[in-house]
């Protein structure tokens, strides 16, 4: 009782302010605020317009390799939307980021995204810091480093949205799991690093272990036993002059079962294997300290083999027919951002998804899927920065199967506040 | 419980020392290339230095390439400027190489603004004032006195990690102390008409430099430390150097001097270029040479 009296004076102290007033001078010694991890906080607001309305583009999809892709998507009980999803003003989220180091052999990161659907727990792991040899160990929620952007948080990229090959296969957070990851660096004079994770397994897109069941709990089809995701890669990198190359080779394998006994008109389930390929070159040439040019691609390619449960859609736990369906999907992105200056910075990208191979399911499914997008962005410091970009989308298809033409203008505003943010390469 | 951890503390400990008692030749990896100087003057054969920043580039903003986490991995420790100067490149690279021996608060960790007396520390830290340095001016090096105190840094750093050739590390500080001493009273005398001197930089990268010597920086091209200049600070600048008539403008080798150009232009008054580390400039491939230059570079 004693305890929950001096808390609530505690927290009065702190909702009034003058907290050394309450404290006396032998409680103010033992003062932790040294300890306060390093904090910052990153926001991000953008404005949208498009050629298309919002209800129309929530039926717009990729046949045969994503639906709904601009729709705010409800799996699990949990509401997720994409970034940018409406037209006019769109707040994308408040990212807090706390880091610190636990003791001598470790250290604690976590990113907390609030957003209009609530607080997601985007990364929060501890990474061992004193194991030397070129290895390190890290433990919990985190972003895969498959491939190269996938690590990196949304206000780190060049352009507002994701790739379309990476949201049509892995979805807007792309590889972000709970699991385990250990990474080695070889005492090579180049950059060579090798590293394998073993991962839940729960993306929504490509990959998942958990049984369909009906109204009672009961599995109509069976999934399998979590961790169900294993990743490995090799990147290396290294300098001519002033240039950085930079390359790595990703594969990941995992169970797949994919949920869409929500679809009105076909609702179905898939279950089965999945392998994702991928390989990744950035090439950065510094011309000075401010100004740079730099040359990003990401090749990635799926198989997935398996089988699709079409489910009756005035029944969903019935069972109408269960072919076996296998998917061979490949596409890329290509980008090239040229900074000019502390202030100013610029680039194009293209997108494509090249390879739609389905056999079992979908037939005459199209494979040239296409995207262009440009941008140009002003930093008034390192901590702001606000971008426009444009993009032509030509990869979205109707329900009657025919393609639509998106063409979306967007603004965009990136605020930090809080410790210095350093990014690595 | 207790003993399996002593025991394993025992293991950790004698895995840090093992590779430092086995292995006479240290690598050392530095952030800037005043400190590979400095630690290579005292460490000599014994010491291998790896630089990672250039020294033409901008301390502040270095690219932080994979190929650094490579030597990071690879060193035997880490010496850094420190004062923040390194803050916006040098933590990933650290984090991603995992080695304990770069770690912050290691033994063979070396942060040398902890060693030198620091000036401009802000009042107030707020970033309304620009991308301020909490601990102080960060470039404390541009002062030869400085440059004996972290020589000496350097001494007790290498002989506390390899004790073994302390008297090496001892002998070569003295020599470099020596002749660092007599070069001291040279550039004394040199600058000795250069004195109340004023002058305007692009960013306060020679406060200590001009501290030194006596000379007054009335202004920067900068509106803040980090801002890139704008059009009514720069009008501001040009009637400042109208009032105040101050020599000449020192500038950093990094920013472009389209703005100082400018300011010359329309007030007559000097650009003269001015290295703040080794490989700044051609011909400056040592730390004497760097303050010959800075000595000589005001006429």
């Amino acid at each position: 009782m004693k305890k929950i009296v001096l808390t609530s004076i505690l927290c009065a102290g702190f909702a009034y302010g003058d907290i050394a007033q309450l404290l006396e001078e032998d409680k103010r010694t033992f003062d932790s605020s040294k300890y306060i991890p390093d904090i910052s906080l990153i926001t991000d607001f953008s404005y949208v317009n498009r050629s298309i309305n919002d209800d129309e583009l929530s039926h717009l999809g990729l046949p045969g390799i994503a639906h709904g892709l601009y729709a705010e998507h409800a799996h699990g009980g949990s509401n997720e939307a994409t970034y940018n999803a409406n037209q006019g003003f769109n707040f994308n989220y408040a990212e807090l980021i706390l880091s610190s180091s636990v003791d001598p052999f470790f250290s604690m990161d976590a990113t907390l995204h609030f957003s209009g659907e609530g607080v997601e727990v985007e990364e929060a792991y501890f990474t061992s810091t004193a194991l030397g040899n070129g290895l390190r160990l890290r433990g919990g929620k985190l972003l895969s480093n498959f491939g190269y952007m996938n690590a990196q948080h949304h206000h780190y990229w060049d352009f507002g949205d994701m790739p379309l090959v990476f949201e049509s296969f892995l979805g807007t957070h792309g590889i972000n799991e709970l699991g385990a990851q250990a990474q080695w660096t070889a005492p090579t004079p180049f950059y060579l690093m090798a590293g394998v994770e073993v991962l839940q397994g729960e993306n929504e897109q490509m990959f998942g272990n958990e049984s369909y069941k009906d109204g009672e709990g009961e599995a109509i089809i069976e999934g399998s036993t979590a961790p169900s995701l294993y990743v490995g890669y090799v990147k290396t990198s290294f300098d001519i002059d002033d240039t950085t190359i930079f390359g790595g080779l990703s594969y990941a394998q995992g169970d797949s079962m994919l949920d869409h006994s929500d679809d009105h008109e076909d609702p179905h389930v898939f279950s089965g294997d999945s392998k994702l390929y991928g390989a990744d070159l950035v090439v950065l040439h510094a011309i000075d300290s401010y100004s740079s040019i730099k040359w990003q691609t990401e090749w990635l390619s799926r198989e997935m083999d398996g089988t699709q449960y079409n489910l009756d859609p005035t029944n969903i736990t019935s069972i109408l027919t269960s072919p076996s369906i296998n998917k061979k999907q490949s596409g890329l992105y290509s980008q090239l951002i040229y900074t000019h200056d502390k202030n100013w910075k610029m680039g194009v990208r293209y997108d494509t998804i090249y390879q739609n191979d389905i056999t079992g399911g979908e037939e005459n499914v199209p494979d040239d899927f296409n995207k262009y997008s440009a941008m140009i962005e002003y930093h008034t410091s390192e901590f702001a920065r606000f971008r426009l970009q444009y993009n032509r989308n030509e990869a979205m298809y109707n329900e009657d199967g025919r393609r639509q033409s998106l063409d979306t203008i967007m603004l965009q505003a990136n605020i930090a506040i809080g410790a210095h943010a350093a990014h690595s390469f | 419980m207790r003993h399996i951890l002593s025991k394993m503390k025992k293991i950790l400990s004698l895995l840090t020392l093992l590779p430092l008692s086995l292995l006479a030749h240290l690598n050392i990896a530095v952030s800037y290339p005043y400190i590979g100087a400095l630690t290579k003057t005292i460490g000599g054969d014994d010491v291998t230095v790896t630089v990672l920043a250039k020294g033409n580039w901008d301390p502040h903003f270095i690219i932080p390439r994979p190929s650094l986490i490579s030597k990071m991995r690879n060193a035997d420790g880490l010496i850094m400027n420190g004062a923040q100067l390194e803050i916006g490149w040098l933590p990933p690279i650290i984090n991603r190489a995992g080695n304990p021996k770069t770690m912050p608060n290691s033994k063979t960790f070396l942060n040398l603004s902890h060693h030198a007396k620091l000036i401009n520390k802000p009042k107030s830290v707020d970033r309304k004032h620009g991308d301020i340095h909490p601990d102080g001016n960060p470039h404390f090096h541009l002062s030869p006195k400085n440059i004996l105190i972290l020589a000496k840094t350097v001494e007790k750093y290498l002989s506390n990690i390899d004790q073994d050739n302390k008297d090496i590390y001892k002998k070569n500080y003295a020599n470099f102390s020596k002749v660092w001493k007599q070069k001291m009273l040279f550039w004394k005398k040199k600058m000795k008409d250069k004195k109340g001197l004023k002058v305007i930089q692009f960013h306060d990268n020679l406060a200590y430099f001009n501290r030194e010597y006596g000379l007054n920086n009335i202004g920067t091209i900068e509106p803040l430390p980090g801002i890139p200049p704008s059009s009514r600070h720069t009008i501001e600048i040009i009637n400042l150097i109208k009032k105040e008539k101050p020599c000449c403008i020192l500038h950093d080798v990094y920013h472009s001097t389209k703005t100082a150009d400018f300011i010359s232009q329309k007030s007559g008054i000097k650009v003269i270029l001015m290295p703040h580390d080794i490989q700044s400039l051609e011909n400056i491939d040592n730390l004497s040479a760097l303050f010959d230059h800075l000595t000589s570079a005001i006429k």
